[in-house]
């Protein structure tokens, strides 16, 4: 079966080059441009795995959707991916290493430029991590 | 067939994404730019910025300092008849145009900027003197002699400190920002 994955970024340029990479890999992806379209489209179909953007409308806005994942019953079960180009768009702010965002049971937090086959490993390794967790529940 | 955004949706993103689409209730009247206390000095004026907005001229639009120069005196939000928030819609551009790296070359807006956040963050208060060398050398001769005057002036009465003020407990303010963001500390 075709994993149905929902992408949030605002930027079109970046969604186009992911989306691509992603339905090469038989994966079925929907986009949301705001952040408000993304927790509309969660909260109405189900997805196997979330790419999220940090840096979008008035500011750091993914970071708020995370933290509604987390409080949300269902949701909270959803893999993570966060993909951020922050520490380039305010480089100023963030030296050293990323740190594990735990937002969610299951994320994970790459940094834009993605290579295409890294993406494609973390997001398998994600709805793997996931599937394993609810066949052990 | 690809469902890209335009340049116009971009921003209309960038605002808050409840209130729908309030760039297009642009009446065009003008009132906004004839309220505007620093139009004078703006490339174009805010009411010319919201039709290039609508009209999706990105590049023009990047490339002006109209956004720059917003006083956010929010006089032009105030009077908008379509009650459209045209400080917000500045905030937004000089927000996009950082993020993606796009801003007209030469301006102070986006160094003070940089130059505020920086000092905030690593002392929690605010610190004239950091700040000068963002503004101070784009001024011309005649400004910076008047900086530096106005400056002396404000030394000798006391009201420019000379060692910058921090806030107790400075650690606990790194680590709260640090923990609202997922990414690595601060410098």
């Amino acid at each position: 079966m075709t994993k149905k994955l929902l992408m949030i970024d605002d930027d079109p340029d970046f969604v186009e080059g992911i989306r691509s990479i992603l339905t090469s890999a038989d994966f079925e992806v929907d986009v949301a441009y705001n952040p408000k379209d993304g927790l509309h489209a969660l909260q109405t179909k189900p997805y196997d795995l979330l790419l999220l953007d940090i840096m979008m409308g008035r500011g750091a806005e993914g970071i708020m959707i995370a933290r509604k994942l987390r409080k949300d019953v269902k949701l909270r079960e959803l893999p993570v991916l966060i993909i951020t180009g922050m520490r380039e768009q305010i480089a100023f702010l963030f030296p050293g290493e990323p740190v594990h965002p735990r937002f969610v049971e299951i994320d994970e937090l790459v940094e834009k430029p993605v290579e295409p086959k890294l993406l494609l490993e973390k997001v398998n390794g994600l709805i793997q991590a996931a599937e394993a967790k609810k066949a052990g529940k | 067939m690809t469902n890209t955004l335009t340049f116009g949706q971009e921003v209309e993103n960038l605002l808050q994404a409840e209130e729908g689409e309030p760039l297009r209730n642009c009446i065009q009247c003008g009132t906004c730019s004839g309220t505007c206390p620093v139009a004078g000095f703006m490339d174009y004026t805010p009411r010319q910025m919201i039709a290039m907005i609508n009209q999706n001229m990105k590049d023009q639009v990047l490339e002006s300092n109209t956004f720059w120069y917003c006083a956010s005196c929010y006089h032009c939000t105030v009077r908008c008849p379509q009650e459209i928030n045209i400080t917000e819609l500045m905030y937004a551009l000089k927000r996009y145009s950082i993020w993606n790296h796009r801003h007209k070359a030469g301006l102070v807006g986006p160094d003070f900027s940089e130059a505020f956040v920086k000092m905030i963050v690593r002392g929690g208060r605010s610190f004239e003197p950091v700040l000068a060398p963002s503004y101070i050398f784009s001024v011309g001769m005649r400004g910076f002699l008047l900086e530096i005057q106005n400056a002396t002036e404000l030394l000798l009465k006391g009201r420019l400190p000379v060692i910058p003020a921090r806030i107790k407990r400075l650690d606990n303010f790194k680590r709260m920002i640090g923990r609202i963001i997922p990414m690595g500390g601060l410098e």
